[in-house]
């Protein structure tokens, strides 16, 4: 059975981008554009990897990240964060929020693709 | 050189070291030598003379002779050791001794050398102490007693004559009365010396601006320099008791009080600085500034006498450092101004970053997709879809430079307008038009209002109709979905107002005053709810004051916002430019609690 990987992202086109990519190297994706949404996707579908925005309407990526991260069902769940902050001292907040990695916009997709399988190993194309 | 001159400074040089600094000192020293010297070797030259006339002396006369000489040495001693006291008591001795054994070898208590004894205590006065006088007297009166009791001796067939008792006399009287002058001239070096002294301290008094007051433990003055009356306007004496506590300024008291009970109670000296009033010439009708003064306060050292007990009093130094403080205050201003604008250059430069990089994101991401079209399985309408997508990001690229552009030219003074006459009412209805799809596509009702007789206006048409989208386009931005925007164009004596409401998410009060700052978003930093660079206000608010038109906007959290936007009907007459804009907050009630889903639709 594929992977599944949530995407929170608010950016309809960057959205649609790590959709796309991860469909074509054969994860599911479910995505929402909200953060309190995206708690209650992650508890109903139970996603092996996030992929985080940051900055989102309503509540930040790393609100909730911490969220995820106190939930012990949750908390397991890796949590990638792909964001445009990307300014120094960035990603160490953004680590010390609890996301296990981190990767900033605009993206590699050889590299994004290769965290995702990091975490998630390789899958079959659709 | 005179002889007198030179005696006069060889007598000075015979005055010990440690008088020296002290004139008056130096001057009884000088007293006590000069005499001494002279008199003794007066007394030496007769020695010659006595051997010419009376062959060779006796055991006694020799014994005479050396006795006379002894002043030479008491001078001599003073001159090497200092020690004036001693050396007056000495010379007292001698010159009782002397007296004495004269006395007794020509009559005793009645022998014409006996008055001399009278000369003892007041060769001591001279030395103006106490105890050597009282010793001197002393010993006069011991000497007296001694001849009066052994009575007279060896040459007792010593006839007294009236003649060598009125010798006896006159030469203690001659003897008495150089003391006297001796005493009146130092006296007078005395009081020239106090003047000296008086004057110098006039000079301090006169020019000093510091004001020097002595104080109690508990604050009160007792004495207040005459500066006082520069420094406070008030003269010194208003000052005494409370006068000074009672200017100080309320808040600075406590620090005042304490200031000059520390400096009282530890033997260090304090400082503090505190404001005080200053008065102002009765027909100044402007209240009496304060000024700040800085004091220093010490203990002063208890007087001989006083015991230990007695409360020390302080004396302080106060002096004017208004503009010290001015000039500290202004530094530090300034280096908050530039905090601040540091700050605002990080935040800017973080934005711009974020900014950026959300639609390079998909650029990048889709071009990559595009050109591994092989290994990704991309069918045509997909391709077709990228280079839309690519192309949709780049035009949002491009906007965003355009605004930092634009504002960039609009702070710097570099945006020209060309002001032209039309009829606003189709600029309105062209903004409406555009801004639609995205009001639909985010469930937002849209409504355009604008009377048909609106006149022609006079201002640049591209900047008005770029006001109205930034102004549309916030409001759809910050209105949640089944929300209404509408626009609204009227005339308003000679100016013609647009006015962009909506029922969004309003602008707290604290946030409304920032709100049109060059990017500046309510909420920075991650939790930003909204994308965006926040420079579309700061450019309707220049572009209005561009026209010498006017800004205002009226919100309240939760409940919306109303941005109305005054131009004047023709912008080419009174220009005003940096009019300052009018932001109020809108007297609303109960304030609409957003549903928790809520969803902002935007556009990359």
């Amino acid at each position: 059975m594929a992977k599944t990987v949530l995407i929170v992202e608010d950016n309809e086109l960057n959205m649609k981008l790590f959709h796309d990519l991860l469909e074509a190297h054969g994860y599911h994706t479910v995505g929402t554009r909200n953060g309190i949404e995206a708690l209650d996707l992650a508890r109903k579908h139970r996603p092996d990897l996030i992929i985080m925005d940051i900055q989102l309407p309503e509540v930040s990526g790393l609100e909730v990240t911490k969220w995820l991260k106190d939930d012990p069902e949750l908390k397991s769940i890796p949590v990638v964060a792909v964001t445009a902050f990307a300014m120094k001292g960035d990603e160490e907040r953004i680590r010390e929020g609890g996301c296990e990695a981190y990767l900033s916009k605009p993206i590699s997709v050889g590299k994004f693709i290769e965290t995702v399988r990091h975490f998630l190993g390789t899958e079959q194309r659709r | 050189m005179s002889l007198f001159a030179q005696i006069r400074d060889y007598i000075d040089s015979l005055v010990h070291a440690s008088a020296r600094p002290d004139p008056l000192a130096a001057a009884r020293h000088r007293a006590f030598i000069a005499p001494r010297l002279v008199g003794g070797l007066f007394a030496l030259t007769a020695l010659p003379i006595h051997l010419a006339i009376g062959g060779r002396p006796g055991m006694l006369e020799i014994l005479f002779y050396a006795w006379l000489a002894t002043p030479i040495l008491v001078a001599c001693y003073l001159s090497r050791t200092g020690r004036y006291e001693r050396e007056q008591l000495t010379s007292s001795v001698s010159l009782a001794a002397l007296v004495s054994a004269v006395a007794m070898a020509t009559g005793g208590i009645t022998s014409f050398a006996a008055v001399w004894l009278v000369v003892v205590p007041l060769e001591a006065a001279l030395s103006a102490s106490r105890r050597v006088v009282t010793a001197a007297s002393a010993v006069a009166l011991a000497a007296a007693g001694l001849l009066y009791l052994i009575g007279p001796q060896a040459l007792a067939a010593f006839t007294p004559s009236p003649v060598l008792t009125t010798f006896g006399i006159i030469s203690a009287a001659l003897y008495a009365t150089g003391l006297a002058l001796g005493s009146a001239s130092l006296a007078r070096t005395g009081s020239r010396l106090l003047m000296v002294e008086e004057d110098r301290y006039r000079l301090l008094a006169r020019n000093i601006t510091d004001v020097i007051t002595r104080h109690r433990r508990n604050g009160t003055v007792r004495f207040a320099s005459p500066a006082a009356e520069s420094l406070f306007g008030v003269p010194a004496r208003a000052l005494l008791g409370h006068g000074l506590f009672d200017r100080v300024h309320v808040g600075d008291r406590p620090a005042y009080l304490k200031a000059l009970a520390d400096a009282a109670t530890q033997l260090d000296s304090s400082s503090v600085e505190f404001r005080i009033r200053r008065e102002t010439p009765p027909d100044s009708d402007r209240p009496a500034p304060f000024i700040w003064v800085e004091m220093r306060c010490r203990a002063l050292d208890r007087a001989e006498g006083e015991s230990a007990q007695t409360e020390r009093e302080v004396v302080a130094v106060m002096r004017d450092v208004t503009d010290r403080k001015a000039q500290e205050h202004a530094v530090e201003d300034a280096r908050e101004e530039a905090e601040r604008a540091n700050a605002a250059k990080s935040r800017f430069l973080a934005t711009m970053s974020h900014e950026l990089r959300t639609p390079l994101n998909a650029i990048i991401g889709f071009s990559e997709m595009l050109a591994n079209e092989e290994p990704m399985q991309l069918d045509k309408s997909r391709r077709h879809e990228y280079a839309t997508l690519i192309g949709e990001s780049g035009q949002h690229l491009l906007s965003v430079v355009n605004g930092i552009l634009d504002m960039s030219k609009i702070e710097s003074g570099n945006f020209e307008i060309t002001p032209e006459p039309f009829a606003p009412a189709p600029v309105i209805g062209t903004c409406c038009d555009l801004m639609a799809l995205r009001a639909r596509e985010a469930g937002i009702d849209l409504v355009c209002r604008v009377p048909a007789d609106l006149p022609d206006i006079v201002a640049d048409k591209r900047a008005v109709k770029q006001i109205l989208i930034n102004l549309l386009s916030n409001a759809i931005k910050f209105t949640q979905r089944g929300g209404r925007v509408s626009v609204r164009g009227e005339l308003s004596g000679a100016e013609v107002v647009f006015t962009v409401e909506d029922t969004g998410v309003g602008i707290g009060e604290d946030d409304l005053r920032h709100v049109g700052d060059p990017f500046f978003q309510v909420r920075t930093a991650y939790d930003r709810p909204h994308d965006g660079t926040g420079l579309g206000l700061s450019i309707v608010k220049g572009l209005i004051e561009l026209h010498g038109g006017e800004l205002s906007m009226r919100s309240r959290l939760g409940s919306g916002t109303s941005v109305s936007v005054r131009l004047p009907i023709d912008c080419e007459q009174g220009r005003v430019v940096d009019a300052p804009s009018n932001v109020e907050r809108l007297p609303l009630p109960e304030p609409v609690v957003l549903p928790a889903e809520t969803r902002v639709r935007k556009r990359a």
